[in-house]
């Protein structure tokens, strides 16, 4: 350290003010009044992710072209990348702040990109090491079941899973066509957690072949059996044959069964169920014509399905109810009644009212009636209880049966795949929490992310290790000057007459190169990507690099706090706090 | 080479002449004519010096102390507005201690509007450290740029070297083009001296406190009290050349005169002619030309008035509420010597309204008329 040059006569001072050594001596920090730190924020897209997905950060590796890392990352919450990236609805991008500035990133896309990928580079995963004496049983192999599953084995749990169907995957088998998800992607997936020493038991039901009774040897368990039963419409003639559920019939089509069901179908309803059966019906060459009862602005089903059906030659008529099923045999008449939309009801959308006198006929060889699912409630166990149409549960998802937890479709009204996930693993922790003797709601709010109700485990797995801090970045706290507009880069899909075909991924995997290009739009928000905006900017040089930990540092031992790093830190990284005095 | 030239294609060639490295300049009339024949130069490949365009002659002079920081031989022109706008980044350069050359045609400052000539420009910069040469002909324009890079980089300060609008820079004269051999043994190249090096990395005009900035004021001052020295030997060397010296000062006329007239710039070609004129008429009089505004010549000046009991003094230029700048200083060189003439200061010309032998010959006419001045402001040709 250079020391403090001083001058007695103007003979010995140079010229002009020019510095001769270095000015380290001067321990400017003692002037600062604020604090600049790095601490790594929760971006809006994770704190919106139902499974709790480390989103920007497997995108920060996939960035940096580590395919890998961005797999295991996304695996520490999640053991369905590869399912989520294809079915998701990602509510995280339409958090994403990017949305704020140009378009948000293609978040689903990129993950699935990393699903199909990394698995090529990596080995298998290996078992989970010895396991406990504890053992868990799950009832229901689907999302939420398989999350629990693949969580409890990582607590090294011994877990068995019990499938009432000959397959593992529940909805994800069952209710999803494979034209949004391949089979051999839902098997891999499926296969990684059983090498973790899952064990999965098809073919045995809850109430059938199996009473909670029977599982008197299993410490905990969970009950994740979905909601399989169709609403009906309560009209005349439903019950007959040629008239089906929509998940009945997709269950059919998905266990390769062959369904005699004429040319015409007309299938009754809006929600994704009503468009996966008609893009299936016209996979299988037949016409498919959707009656709903509402307009197309409150169709329940997600936009880009409704636009790939349509696409796809899928009729929708709007504004007409069926009331009757007429004919017995043979092709049906479907009488309906015209809508119009009056006042919002509860469900904040337009409550369709009939239309006196307004009846008409609808020919059609085969009915599908798809108006939504609801959970089978005769099996519950007496003590497990039932509101509004889902099984009551705590906030750590136990219900009033000591031991006893339940999830996914089977207590939740928000029924989709993400959810589900992050259903099982809260159960998960709060299985362990329960066989640890801990308390399982502390569990679940300490490893809340953001505000909740996104749940992380990682840090529950490696205690010490970062939590999910709960700020969420805002695009108020991002430096827009530091990015400029990019397009988003999506999948492909290929030409609809080839996707009528067949069965066949209507969408592809992102590029390499195009996968790169929308990782590197990310904003990374609140986590440091070592850009060097603090290092490059900082008047006194008082960021320091460790390039060996890959992060930066300030050194306070000359940092005035003028908060300069602050405010040029692209992706809100860098936080400001008053000096203690 | 003898050639035809404006003032302003005078300084341009005085640029060439220099190897100057680096020019930035923003256009201003009367000046423009001078960065506008440079930049064409450079832009056919004809010059190798660098033009770095700008926004504004704030910047023009920013670039320059960084370019000269560098340590390369820099330049630019201006005028008037452009030359106020310069004024805080005048003081840095000399602070700084960089031996950039600036020409100012000299034009008045608005408003009224006005594009003509006179010195309200250059002397409202007189206190910002810079060295000030005035010019009386093309000839005088061309050699001062050349002798002001030698000045400059000797003393290590800058110079500011003057011409009246319009009068010198739109009016061609002869004018006697030195080669670029003739110049390269006048001026060698500029040396730096703490010029930047990636390798020792320096802070350069850094904060002083109080403890030291006095000293780096002090050292200012030293180097203009050199100025004397240093540029009558590049005057003197230049004579050796080019058979050409101008000198601080120059007088002419009668030896051991009652009355001194003293001007500056063009006006002194036009007193040249009355000076002669009045002597004829059996005058006691003699001319005083400054060229030297800064460091003021007051020692040179005091040489040459022995037996004087009277100075005119035709200032064009006005610093209101108190006069005549060149009276000013002259008074003010007096002060200390027991010997004092009076000082008539004549304010005359603002604006670029011609200065005529009729105006001159009355304020000689009314200097020998009165034994001393009725005020300290002498209106020159004022429609009253």
């Amino acid at each position: 350290m250079g020391k403090q040059i001083t001058f007695k006569r103007e003979s010995e001072m140079p010229m002009i003010s020019v510095s001769l050594g270095d000015m380290e001596w001067n321990k400017t920090g003692a002037w600062r009044t604020q604090r600049p730190f790095y601490e790594e924020k929760t971006p809006p897209c994770s704190a919106a992710c139902p499974a709790g997905n480390d989103i920007s950060g497997f995108i920060l590796k996939t960035a940096k072209g580590d395919w890998e890392g961005a797999w295991n990352l996304i695996r520490e919450e999640n053991p369905f990348p590869g399912v989520c990236g294809r079915v998701c609805f990602h509510p995280c991008e339409s958090k994403c702040n990017r949305g704020s500035f140009d378009e948000p990133i293609a978040i689903h896309a990129l993950e699935r990109f990393v699903a199909d990928f990394a698995p090529r580079l990596s080995k298998k995963t290996g078992k989970a090491g010895e396991k406990r004496k504890e053992k868990v049983a799950i009832i229901g192999s689907g999302p939420a079941g398989m999350s629990s599953a693949y969580h409890l084995a990582r607590l090294r749990y011994d877990v068995t899973v019990f499938e009432s169907f000959p397959l593992a995957g529940g909805m994800l088998r069952m209710g999803i066509p494979s034209y949004r998800l391949p089979r051999d992607v839902l098997d891999r997936e499926l296969s990684n957690i059983e090498a973790l020493g899952v064990e999965i038991r098809t073919g045995i039901s809850l109430g059938e072949h199996l009473k909670l009774e029977d599982l008197k040897d299993y410490q905990a368990i969970f009950l994740s059996t979905g909601a399989h039963r169709s609403r009906g419409l309560h009209i005349q003639g439903e019950k007959e044959k040629g008239v089906l559920s929509g998940l009945d019939l997709l269950k059919k089509m998905n266990l390769s069964k062959r369904i005699k069901m004429g040319e015409k179908i007309a299938i009754i309803g809006g929600g994704n169920t009503a468009i996966d059966v008609a893009r299936s019906v016209i996979r299988l060459g037949k016409k498919a014509t959707i009656l709903y009862r509402r307009s197309r602005e409150e169709m329940p089903a997600f936009e880009d399905e409704i636009l790939e059906a349509l696409e796809e030659g899928v009729k929708i008529r709007y504004l007409v109810n069926p009331i009757r099923v007429g004919q017995k045999d043979g092709p049906k008449r479907l009488e309906c009644l015209r809508m119009e939309l009056s006042e919002k009801d509860e469900s904040g959308r337009r409550r369709p009212v009939p239309i006196p006198h307004s009846n008409l006929f609808i020919d059609a060889d085969y009915v599908v009636i798809a108006a939504g699912e609801e959970i089978g409630a005769s099996f519950l166990p007496e003590g497990a209880e039932k509101r509004e149409g889902i099984v009551l549960t705590r906030r750590d998802g136990s219900t009033g049966i000591k031991g006893v937890f339940a999830g996914g479709d089977l207590a939740s009204n928000q029924r989709t795949v993400a959810h589900a996930i992050g259903s099982g693993k809260k159960a998960a922790m709060a299985i362990d929490a329960f066989l640890q003797g801990k308390d399982a709601e502390e569990v679940i709010i300490q490893h809340l992310i953001g505000e909740g109700p996104s749940l992380s485990i990682f840090g529950y797995l490696h205690p010490g290790e970062r939590l999910r801090n709960p700020h969420v970045v805002t695009f108020e706290e991002l430096n827009m000057d530091y990015f400029e507009p990019a397009k988003r880069q999506g999948e492909s899909k290929s030409a609809v007459k080839e996707r009528i075909k067949g069965f066949n991924e209507v969408s592809s995997t992102l590029s390499e190169g195009v996968a790169l290009e929308e990782a590197e739009r990310c904003f990374g928000c609140g986590t440091c990507n070592e850009c060097e905006n603090c290092y490059v900017f900082c008047p006194d040089g008082s960021i320091l690099k460790r390039e060996e930990l890959f992060s930066h540092q300030v050194d306070y031992d000359y940092c005035k706090g003028c908060g300069i790093c602050f405010t040029e830190c692209p992706r809100g990284a860098i936080s400001l706090k008053e000096e203690a005095k | 080479m003898r050639r035809v030239i404006t003032g302003n294609q005078a300084v341009a060639y005085g640029v060439i002449l220099s190897r100057v490295d680096v020019v930035s300049a923003y256009p201003i009339t009367p000046q423009t004519t001078i960065v506008e024949e440079l930049s064409e130069l450079i832009a056919s490949g004809r010059l190798k010096t660098r033009f770095l365009k700008v926004e504004s002659e704030h910047s023009a002079m920013a670039a320059l102390i960084g370019a000269s920081t560098g340590g390369v031989r820099t330049f630019t022109a201006t005028s008037s507005h452009g030359l106020a706008y310069m004024h805080e980044m005048l003081h840095w350069a000399s602070g700084a201690r960089l031996p950039i050359v600036l020409v100012n045609v000299n034009r008045a400052i608005g408003p009224p509007w006005n594009i003509w000539g006179d010195q309200s420009d250059s002397v409202s910069q007189r206190d910002t450290g810079w060295i000030q040469l005035y010019c009386e002909n093309n000839q005088e324009v061309l050699d001062t740029i050349l002798q002001a890079y030698l000045i400059a980089e000797t003393v290590r300060l800058p110079v500011m070297v003057v011409l009246d609008a319009f009068v010198l820079s739109h009016t061609a004269e002869p004018v006697e083009i030195p080669s670029i051999e003739e110049a390269d043994s006048l001026l060698p190249p500029f040396c730096p001296d703490y010029p930047i090096d990636t390798q020792e990395p320096r802070s350069y005009s850094v904060i002083t406190t109080p403890d030291y900035f006095l000293e780096f004021r002090y050292k200012v001052q030293k180097a203009m009290e050199e100025v004397p020295e240093v540029a009558k030997k590049v005057d003197d060397e230049f004579r050796s050349r080019f058979g050409r010296s101008y000198g601080a000062i120059e007088r002419y006329g009668k030896k051991e005169a009652e009355l001194l007239l003293m001007t500056s710039g063009t006006v002194t070609s036009t007193s040249r002619i009355v000076i002669k004129k009045l002597m004829e008429k059996g005058l006691s009089v003699a001319g005083i030309k400054i060229k030297r505004f800064r460091p003021f010549p007051s020692e040179e000046i005091c040489e040459v008035i022995q037996g004087a009991k009277k100075i005119a003094v035709i200032d064009r230029n006005l610093s209101a509420g108190v006069g005549g700048i060149f009276a000013q200083e002259l008074r003010a060189s007096l002060y200390s010597r027991e010997e004092r003439p009076q000082v008539f200061g004549f304010v005359s010309g603002l604006g670029g309204r011609d200065i005529t032998p009729a105006l001159i010959e009355e304020a000689v006419q009314y200097t020998v008329e009165h034994p001393q001045p009725e005020g300290d402001i002498l209106w020159l040709g004022l429609k009253k």
